[in-house]
Formats: structure tokens, sequence, C-alpha cells
């Protein structure tokens, strides 16, 4: 236990005699807390299971790295004040910022840390009242937010009481305190939300997907805000000149905050004041009223057994996995060959569409690409106008081409992810199998992987291609397709070089990884710049497409023969 | 003598399914209570509403004097509970957690370090006294859940499966722990599939099957009423409606032959 969860069990003890009061055992209240907090301490934080490699060292201080994260993200918070120029501005944007990132943060820990369902199995079976019980978790929501809270807000709380003195800092912080209720709050009811849509089960998938979203928006925002408005446009802005601000609570904390440092009372932004204050109370009531008595008991359901919807879901999952699996069915027919390798594609296609894990890695990388495709397409606007899209001539004609290029590295990803899964220990199938060539087993994933996550891209692309720049487009469509198959099955060959999900994420196959990934990297641009070059000379397009298939047909022989030796075998039980 | 663990009439609704359709049981102090049923019979439900997990049941369940829909907390002091799945906090050390149980318990600190010392050094985890359990066997994890449920020293121990994942040697002291615990006057709620540890350990069985007690009694009378069996045969012959040996055979149809 370190000082910081101490000073926490001292303070949030204080008060000790009005616990008693509310008929809590405070002996009892200490020792849940206690541990709990002990906990926390051990636990791996949200952001680095995303990309966890398990050091061997067990986390011991998770408190304080966390600390010092939202620490970091506090002072990267700093940058609003360069913008605008009045505080209701900057403030409108800081509130903004930090309601956004605060919910990114609390949305997942509210399931993994905050309401364990553990509990109700270990803690609920002893003699412990509810009402300390309660109390407890309520204490540890407290603890585990303000431990997020205080560093992600005292930059800021700092910068205003040196900048607009200590009336500023005084101000700041109960405003800060609101909209972290006020975010509590949203949490809350997208979380009701949620649960009254769907069933528990999906739930944490749901909640994966919010954290990909989030993940994605934040990388998006960062890349591309700054891009689309001039710093002069920064500069003069004022939020106040904007009616819809007005209707958004972050501008709503800023008001209030500025008429309290306006120093005029009458100011009409009282009514901000007023709202930003009411806001969190109201927020409170609709909890308490609305939220909570159903909420806590269908939490549990998420992680626990209760409850038996899962015989009434059933018939309706089966036919939806029926539905996909006709076209993938189909799919694997067109492009695989009998045997293992078809089985191994529809492998592949129906674990990665419902491992969580998986997605969870994969699919923000694809969200990534594209937000690189419109930050493309930002810079590029006032070169390249609509029009030119469809002109034989000047740049627009590289763009087909070029976006396949680009596509080929939202598979990349998919596939350096292949190889891991969390029950890597079911890859014992493959062991007790008489499997002669598990080769085709990988060929088989590598192509579910690129009819998965590059056909529908590349139909689109070529579709929108076709009708913007007519059939005459068509050889150099299909080179560049052609290429995108071989890039992939170089990376693919390159590697896997384990069976797929037969890995534990935290052993990553050692070799040379990071020549591995610079040549994946560059494959596709060199690619690119051959066809570029050869681009308007139709029979050096027709013999590049020749040594294109050629090259495709011998990298598909050198996966399929790929043997037991060439392979890391997983560790299985 | 008074019964420590009373049920009356006790039904229990999930949705519209009736999991449990009138429990009405007593059981007397020093008794081994085998208490058996096939999957979804509701042996979990029973054991969660004895345990306070579940409180919107119907119904009179007493322990130990206490109406646990009145004074929940008393009754559960008086319980040790030894859960199924092997769900504890395995960040923490067995030391750890079990200290935590003891406060939870108001056990003394003192008494409560050197019971889980002398505890521990019993089911032969000394050495893993310190290290956290997310490195534990199940079998070590279930020591130390059997651990949790014993030490605060109960009358009444509330035992779900509690040899899964065990090793044979283990098995033995379990075992054996339970009927002395029983010869110290202490009641043992005992669930579990496997009929012959129940036929072994348990001095009365109870049988439930969709909600309802099927047969109550030792294993001589039931043996009495039901021809003379194995508990295996009998549990079988009261719970199954088809043949098994039919499905056996259906089975052995599948490859063709």
């Amino acid at each position: 236990m370190n000082f910081v969860n101490r000073f926490f069990l001292w303070i949030l003890l204080l008060p000790q005699r009005f616990y008693r009061q509310m008929g809590a055992d405070t002996g009892h209240l200490r020792a849940i807390l206690n541990t709990k907090l002990m906990m926390d301490d051990r636990r791996v934080p949200p952001m680095q299971q995303m990309k966890r490699k398990k050091t061997q060292r067990l986390p011991r201080y998770a408190t304080l790295g966390t600390m010092l994260f939202s620490a970091i993200i506090g002072v990267l918070f700093l940058f609003v004040f360069s913008v605008g120029s009045d505080y209701i501005t900057q403030l409108g944007f800081y509130f903004a910022f930090y309601i956004f990132l605060l919910a990114a943060m609390l949305i997942t820990d509210f399931t993994t840390v905050l309401i364990d369902v553990r509990d109700n199995l270990i803690i609920l079976p002893k003699p412990v009242n509810d009402k300390t019980f309660l109390l407890a978790r309520l204490l540890h929501i407290v603890t585990h937010i303000s431990k997020l809270v205080l560093p992600m807000s005292l930059p800021a709380a700092i910068y205003l009481a040196i900048h607009a003195g200590i009336l500023a800092f005084v101000s700041f912080l109960p405003l800060v305190v609101c909209s972290t209720l006020f975010t509590v709050f949203l949490i809350n009811a997208v979380y009701v939300i949620i649960l009254k849509l769907t069933t528990p089960e999906k739930f944490k998938n749901i909640i994966s997907y919010f954290q990909i979203f989030f993940a994605i928006t934040v990388y998006g925002a960062y890349q591309l805000v700054p891009r689309l408005f001039s710093a002069a446009f920064f500069n003069g802005f004022q939020l106040t000149h904007s009616r819809v601000a007005w209707l958004l609570p972050p501008y709503w904390f800023a008001a209030g905050w500025q008429y309290i440092n306006g120093g005029s009372l009458t100011s009409p932004l009282f009514v901000y004041l007023l709202l930003s204050l009411l806001l969190p109370m109201l927020s409170i009531w609709a909890v308490i009223r609305f939220f909570a008595p159903s909420f806590n008991r269908k939490l549990a359901m998420i992680g626990g057994s209760e409850g038996g919807p899962v015989t009434t879901n059933r018939k309706k999952n089966n036919s939806t996995s029926r539905g996909l699996g006709g076209y993938a069915t189909r799919l694997a027919g067109l492009l695989t060959r009998r045997g293992p390798e078809q089985m191994s594609f529809l492998f592949t296609w129906k674990l990665t569409a419902r491992s969580r894990d998986f997605k969870m890695k994969v699919y923000p990388s694809i969200g990534y690409l594209f937000v690189y495709l419109l930050l493309f397409w930002v810079r590029a606007k006032e070169k390249i106008s609509l029009s030119s899209f469809t002109e034989q001539t000047g740049p627009g004609r590289y763009i087909f081409t070029g976006l396949i290029y680009l596509s080929s590295y939202s598979l990349m990803m998919a596939i350096y992810q292949l190889i891991y899964s969390e029950k890597y220990k079911a890859s014992w199938i493959y062991y007790v199998t008489p499997v002669e060539s598990p080769g085709s087993l990988l060929l088989g994933a590598l192509k579910a992987m690129m009819a998965k996550f590059y056909l529908p891209l590349v139909v689109i692309i070529s579709i929108a291609a076709i009708i913007l720049n007519g059939p005459s487009i068509l050889p150099n469509l299909i080179l560049s397709i052609s290429n995108q198959c071989l890039t992939t099955l170089i990376v693919g060959y390159m590697s896997l070089r384990a069976l797929p999900f037969s890995q534990q994420q935290s052993n990553s196959i050692k070799g040379s990884n990071f020549l591995r990934g610079m040549f994946s990297m560059l494959l596709p641009m060199i690619l690119f710049f051959v066809h570029f070059l050869a681009y308007n000379n139709l029979v050096v397009i027709i013999i590049l497409f020749a040594l294109s298939a050629i090259a495709i047909w011998l990298m598909m022989d050198a996966i399929r023969t790929k043997n037991w030796e060439q392979l890391t075998i997983g560790e299985y039980e | 003598m008074e019964p420590v663990i009373v049920l009356k009439h006790v039904y229990k609704n999930y949705g519209n399914k009736q999991v449990l359709k009138g429990i009405n049981l007593s059981v007397y102090p020093g008794q081994v209570i085998g208490y058996i049923g096939p999957n979804g019979a509701g042996k979990s439900t029973t054991v969660k509403i004895l345990c306070g997990l579940i409180s919107d049941y119907e119904g009179e369940v007493i322990v130990d004097g206490i109406d646990l829909k009145k004074d929940p907390v008393a009754a559960k002091a008086r319980i040790g509970y030894v859960p199924e799945l092997a769900e504890l906090y395995d960040v923490l050390t067995p030391v750890e957690f079990l200290s935590f149980m003891a406060e939870l318990y108001n056990m003394s600190m003192q008494l409560a370090t050197d019971r889980i010392e002398k505890m521990l050094t019993a089911f032969g985890l000394h050495d893993n006294m310190h290290s956290r359990m997310d490195t534990f066997s199940k079998g070590m994890r279930q020591k130390v859940l059997i651990s949790s449920g014993l030490l605060h020293n109960p009358d009444i121990i509330i035992l779900d499966e509690p040899l899964s994942g065990l090793d044979a040697n283990s098995v033995i002291i379990v075992k054996d722990l339970i009927s002395k615990l029983a010869k110290e006057g202490k009641t043992i709620f005992y669930c579990s599939h496997m009929m012959d540890v129940v036929e072994k350990v348990s001095d009365r069985v109870v049988l439930i099957n969709d909600g309802a007690v099927l047969a109550d009694g030792s294993v001589e009378e039931l043996r009495q009423q039901q021809g003379n069996q194995s508990l295996e045969r009998i549990f079988a012959q009261l719970t199954s409606k088809e043949s098994l040996s039919d499905a056996a055979d259906q089975l052995l149809h599948a490859f063709g032959q």
C-alpha cells in the first residue's frame, strides 16, 4: 500500500462517527476499502491492457501510474489556453475535453473495477450489512474517480491561479466537481441505455465498441482539428458568439466560472452558473431515482451466471450466425481449396468476428486508417477539386490506385494479431488432429482475413473508380489489386509464424520484428512507385500484372507448403 | 433437538421460471447433508438462499434460530461458505485474502493470523502464503477457499462442490475433515455431483429435482426404498426419464455400425 492510498483511506474514514450513525460498520468499511485499494494498486491499467506485453514484474504501484497518466493528460489540456481570446472559450473547450476523456477512462472502469461482480460471491455471504457494503462501494468509486480527476484538473487549476488569481483557482474547483458528477451521470445513462437495449452478455462487446470509438475519435481529433482551422481562426475565436455552444453543458461550466470571475453580479451569465450547479444535482437525483435500483442487479448479471435469458437468445443467435455462415461459406467455396484450407478460412472468419480481444486490437487501427484518409483528403482539398477525380490527366487519376495500396495497411494489424488469442490454450486442437500441412491452415486464415477486411474496401474503391473514371482505369485497378494481394501474402508469409489463435499475447515471437515491420510498411510503397512509373503504359501494366500473378501463385504455394518445423508451437495444456 | 437449518415452503422464481417449488427441509446439528440433484434442479439456488446471496425468495428460512429475512447479518456470521466457482480476488496473497475475510467475520487480528498460518500450512500452502494467487492452480485456489469458509469456526458449513480441482491426497484430507467436523457437532451442507463421495461422507441424502425434494433419508433408507444399489443408480432411477444405457447405445450408434 502506497502513501496515496493510505492518504485516501485516512480521508475517507475521517467521518467515522457519521458512518456509524448511518448504520455502517466502520471496521468492515475499513477492511473492504483497504482491500479494494490494495487491489487497485495491482491491477494492470486499462491503457496498458490494450497493448499489453506482459512484463515479469507484477504491477505494484498501478495507482501511481494511473495518476501520472492523468496528470500528463491534464498538462496536455493546457493547450486550450492558447485558443480563443477569452476565458469562456478556453474553459468551454477545457470542459468539453475533460468530460470526453474522463468518460472514456471511466466507461471501462465501471465494470472492471468499480462494480466487481466477484464482490457478490465473496463479500455478500459474509456478515456485512448492506449499508456498509453500499457505502464501501460508493467510497471506492469516489476514491477511484478522485485519483483520475485530481491530477487531471490540477494543471489547469494552477494555470488559472497564476494567470487569473486565487479566486479563479477557488471557483474552478467546484465546477470541476460539477462536471465530474455530470460525467458520471452520462456514463450511468449510457450503461442503462445499453442494458435496456441488449442482453448483459452482449454488454461487454458494446462497451468495447465504445472504447474503439473513443480511441479513434481522440486520434482523429488530435490529427484533424488543428489542420481544419487556421491559427487566425483559433486566436480570434469566441465561443460566446456561437449559439449552439449555449446549449452545451461544457459552455455552462465555463460561463459559470466567468460569472464568478467577471466581477459583475448582474451579468446574465448568472443563468449558466445556476445551470452548472443544478445539472449535477439533477443528474444525481436521476441516478438515484431511475438508475440505481435495477442498475446494480443488471450489472451483476453481466459477469454472473444469474438470470436465464440465455436459452431464449440461443435461437436468435443461431439464425444470425447461419446467415453470416452462408455468406462466409460461399466465399470460402470460391476462394479456397477444399479440406483444411477451407475449414481454416471459416474458422478464422468466425473467430475474428466473435473475439472481443481481436476486435479491440484490430478495429482501432482500421479506424486510424480512415483518419489518415480524411487527413489526406483535407490536405489535398485545396489542390485537387472533386472534378479532378474524373479526369484522366492530372494528379486525380492516381488517387484510386493509391487508395488501394494504402488500404493494405488496414490488413497488416489484423494479420499480426491473427496468431494471438486469449484462449490460446484451445490450440491443442491443431496438435491432436492429424494435420499434415499446417501451411494450408495458414493460407486459409490469410484468405479469410483478406476476404473480410480487404474485399469490401476494394469493391467500394473499384466501383467508385469505375463510375468516376470510366472503364479505362480497369487495367491499373486490376494491377493494384493483384499487387495488393501479393503484399498481403508476403507479409503473411513473414509474420504468420504460428497457427492462428495459438499464441499468448505476451509471448511475442522473437525475431527481427522491427525489420519485418519496416519491410511490410515499405512494400506497398515500393509496388505503388513501380506501378506509378508505368501508369500510362498499358503494355508494361499487363506485363507487371502477369509478374504479380505469378508471384501470387508462388507465394500461395510457399505458404501452403509451410511445415511444422517452420512454426512456433503454442503452449497448450 | 432443535433443527439448525429450517426451510419452510421456499419458492423462488427467475422471471416466470420457477426454480424452487416449495422446498421443506430441517437439518439437525452434527448432520452431514448430501444435497444432490441433476443440473438445473435448484441446488445452487438453495445454497445461495442459505448464504444470503438471494433474498427475494418466498417462504421461511431459519438458520440457528434466526430468520434469514429478519437478520441476515447475524445468520451469515454463523455460516461458513465455500463457493463452487473459484471466485476470489486473485491479485491478493492467500494471507491478505484470508485476513480480509477474517476482518469481515470480526475476528481479532491475532487469532486470525495464527489460524490462517496453521490452516495454510496444513494444506501444504506454507511456501505460497505470500505469493499472489493469480499464479495458483485450481486446487490451490480451492484450498484457500475452503480455508476462508472454515476460518471463523462456524457451526454451519456449506460446501458447494468442495473437492473440485483437488488432488487425491487433498481429497482424503477434506473428506476426513468433514467427518471430524461433524463429530464436533458442526452441521455440514454438502452439495455435489460426485455420488460416491456423497455416499461416503453424508449421513443423510436429500435429492432434489425440478425444484422439489424427491427423496430424503440416509443412504441405507434410500437403498431400502429403491432396491439395494449404489447411490449413483438410485440417483439415475429417480431423476432420469429415459434409460441412461439407451443414451450410451445411441452414442455408439452415431458411428453408424
